[in-house]
């Protein structure tokens, strides 16, 4: 009796000992490398997931490449990156609940968000004074100090696909236009709106719808055709809208020049119309194999290799936003190894020290004062993209900061006439 | 104009077909068992999902996947009801309880087949081509959507004579009418709330199955759904079949031309006012029965 109970007592004292011991382990050995947080509060889940996970994988790709090269080096000190997931929906009130876990628990040193939900957690980054970025820069007021859109600026740039537009098709002179009555939609319209009054074309027709899920995009279609329009234009509808209203536009025979923010589903779309109707479609995401995005330029380490692997690791995940959230790390990174810093507040000061940073498409400048409220969006140039031959092609790389050089004005004015100023918002 | 009146009626016609098979198979549960299923919208997406999974992943045809899933999906009724919502019965909140369960329990399901990220799935057509309808040019329908019509003609015509013409139909329609007469002529209401189920289900998973090439296929495809099924079955008065389809009809038809002449946004303000107006004016719908007190 005694003897087992000495055997046990043995027993459960080696297995204490060990477990202390493998649970001490992990920690000496995390103290020895440092390691740099960064959240990931998105959609991975409902209508926007399309806009949320496909990012966070491309973050992860980003930081396995980081990572089996030693990690970032940032005043003296070699960092390894993780990132920290939380599921916003898209809504606000969940947008809060993970900000506050990402800051509080995890200790997270910058937010990567969607937006279009921003107000949620406006109040909490501005007391954590947290750097926060969205692809949406109409989330932006004088009021978000620490909102930055370092690489989407979303939509401006859909100003390039217009030009690029009537400087190659000048026989198209009216466009209809299809957006959802939302936070994406309305600034997009507005922008739009402005794009195509300084080429000259008129707008014919503009239908909205509410969400879609309930939207009925065949009748939609219906009315956007009866117009009978040179260009349609799909504004910055979800994935879901921009397919089925292209099929409609196939079905219902219509033989014009298409344009939209994303075609996210563009390998589904082909395949349910055809590569001939699909020609010359206009859009604004790349491939990251296409071969103008290897050149001298573009600001992201080896754009194909990181293209194939994530389309080997996820294979038909590829939408707009997966190399957007990373991306941003490229120009987050830059500004950390300046600061020599990863704290929140350091980085956004190197960042905008000198008016530019680097943007994945060249050189970027921190815009955004008149039409914002604060210059804390970075454009540059950006990609025209075409469908040719069934595939995504860049036709040419234009200037957003050229454009707006030229159209703040009536871009103000649009974007006053559908309330979406930074003091209309509010 | 004509040309876009009449394009218009036939949007229509397709949008109130597939309408009329999940809001039909909606009032066949509540009227016999009494229970709301919020879980209707998730039978529909089921249905869909089925039918990507067998045609895309298995390679079936398109209509053998789409008649799996109906069976599949009416399985799944069936399941809900003897597991479900029969120990519920007489507690309408527990009922509400247990649908919402489903519903929540169909989605996860439903996510984890699809890879676990949520992003849509895509059926190719099975039959490509479009018709030009009365001969004029800017009338059109594309041969996929004349097949969702054709299914649920089809569907609710079957319904129909078995409800009328059928000694079971009658008995099923009796425990709509009222359970505990029904019970005194010797009717087993358990065996006919199964029954009830497995149609509901089974016309609710036809109907995302017809539409899964038309539309992306997803989790959370079934909210739109219900809430329409919900206007409908209000509007044509809950518990009548004849109602549900006349609701359905109108219902699309309304929303179609809003959309069309107006906008969609408006189209659906418009439809829940719709709905509110009928409670209002008229609680019991188009085809409804007033209680007896």
């Amino acid at each position: 009796m005694r003897t087992s109970l000495s055997r046990r007592r043995l027993l459960g004292t080696t297995a204490a000992g060990l477990g202390l011991a493998a649970a001490g382990l992990p920690r000496l050995g995390r103290a020895a490398e440092q390691t740099v947080r960064i959240g990931f509060l998105a959609p991975m889940s409902g209508d926007y997931v399309d806009w949320g996970l496909p990012g966070l994988y491309g973050c992860e790709i980003w930081a396995e490449n980081v990572n089996a090269q030693g990690g970032l080096k940032i005043g003296g000190d070699t960092y390894k990156i993780e990132f920290v997931g939380y599921d916003d929906e898209a809504e606000t009130d969940k947008a809060l609940q993970g900000a506050k876990k990402l800051v509080l628990e995890d200790e997270v040193k910058f937010i990567l968000m969607l937006g279009g939900n921003y107000s949620g957690v406006q109040n909490f980054v501005n007391q954590e004074k947290m750097l926060v970025s969205t692809l949406l820069p109409s989330d932006m007021s004088p009021d978000t100090p620490y909102l930055i859109a370092p690489c989407e600026t979303h939509p401006f740039y859909n100003v390039t696909g217009v030009e690029w537009l009537a400087k190659n098709r000048p026989e198209l002179k009216t466009a209809a236009m299809v957006y959802p009555d939302d936070s994406l939609g309305l600034p997009s319209l507005a922008t739009y709106r402005a794009a195509f009054e300084a080429e000259g074309i008129k707008i014919v027709t503009e239908k909205a719808y509410p969400d879609e899920a309930s939207a009925d995009f065949t009748a939609l279609t219906t009315a956007l055709l009866a117009a009978k329009p040179d260009i349609l234009c799909l504004d910055t509808c979800g994935a879901g809208a921009v397919s089925q209203i292209t099929e409609q536009a196939f079905l219902q025979g219509y033989k014009g020049q298409m344009i939209s923010c994303t075609l996210d589903y563009y390998k589904q779309v082909t395949e349910k119309t055809s590569k001939e109707f699909m020609e010359g479609f206009i859009f604004q995401f790349p491939n990251f194999d296409d071969p103008m995005m290897q050149k001298d330029q573009i600001n992201f380490p080896d754009p194909k290799g990181f293209y194939d692997a994530y389309v080997k690791k996820y294979p038909d995940a590829w939408s707009a936003v997966s190399w957007e959230y990373p991306a941003i790390m490229v120009t987050w990174a830059d500004a950390a190894q300046k600061a020599g810093s990863v704290e929140p507040m350091k980085v956004l000061e190197a960042m905008k020290a000198s008016g530019t940073s680097p943007h994945v498409f060249g050189k970027g400048e921190w815009w955004g004062t008149e039409v914002l409220g604060v210059d804390n969006a970075l454009i540059a140039d950006w990609p025209v993209v075409v469908m040719r031959d069934g595939m995504p092609t860049i036709a040419e790389f234009r200037s957003i900061p050229d454009w707006m050089s030229k159209h703040t004005d009536l871009l103000i004015k649009h974007m006053t006439d559908l309330k979406q100023m930074p003091d209309q918002r509010a | 104009m004509l040309e876009l009146i009449l394009q218009t009626c036939v949007n229509a016609l397709v949008a109130s077909s597939f309408t009329a098979l999940v809001a039909v198979g909606l009032v066949l549960i509540f009227g016999v068992m009494g229970i709301v299923n919020f879980a209707h919208g998730e039978l529909y997406m089921t249905g869909a999902f089925a039918v990507w999974y067998l045609t895309s992943a298995l390679g079936w045809p398109f209509l053998l996947a789409v008649a799996a899933a109906i069976l599949l999906v009416a399985a799944i009724g069936a399941v809900m009801e003897r597991l479900l919502f029969r120990p519920m019965r007489g507690n309408p909140l527990g009922g509400l309880i247990m649908s919402v369960g489903t519903l929540f329990i169909l989605q996860v399901l439903a996510l984890e087949l699809g890879g676990g990220t949520g992003r849509a799935k895509h059926v190719t057509p099975p039959w490509r081509g479009v018709i030009e309808v009365f001969g004029i040019e800017g009338v059109t329908v594309p041969v996929q959507r004349l097949a969702v019509i054709g299914i649920s003609v089809a569907l609710l015509g079957g319904l129909w004579l078995f409800l009328h013409r059928t000694r079971m139909g009658w008995a099923l329609r009796a425990c709509a009418q009222d359970p505990e007469a029904a019970a005194l002529q010797g009717i087993s209401i358990d065996r006919f709330s199964l029954l009830a189920m497995v149609l509901g289900a089974g016309l609710a998973g036809a109907a995302g199955a017809v539409m899964a090439p038309l539309l992306p296929v997803e989790p959370s495809m079934g909210h739109s759904v219900i809430v329409t099924a919900f206007i409908v079955i209000i509007v044509g008065g809950i518990g009548s079949v004849e109602g549900a389809v006349i609701a359905a009809i109108l219902y699309t038809f309304f929303d179609t031309f809003v959309t069309t002449f107006l906008d969609g946004t408006i189209a659906s303000i418009l439809g829940l006012l719709i709905m509110m107006l009928v409670l209002v004016i008229r609680p019991t719908g188009i085809m409804g029965v007033r209680e007896k007190v």
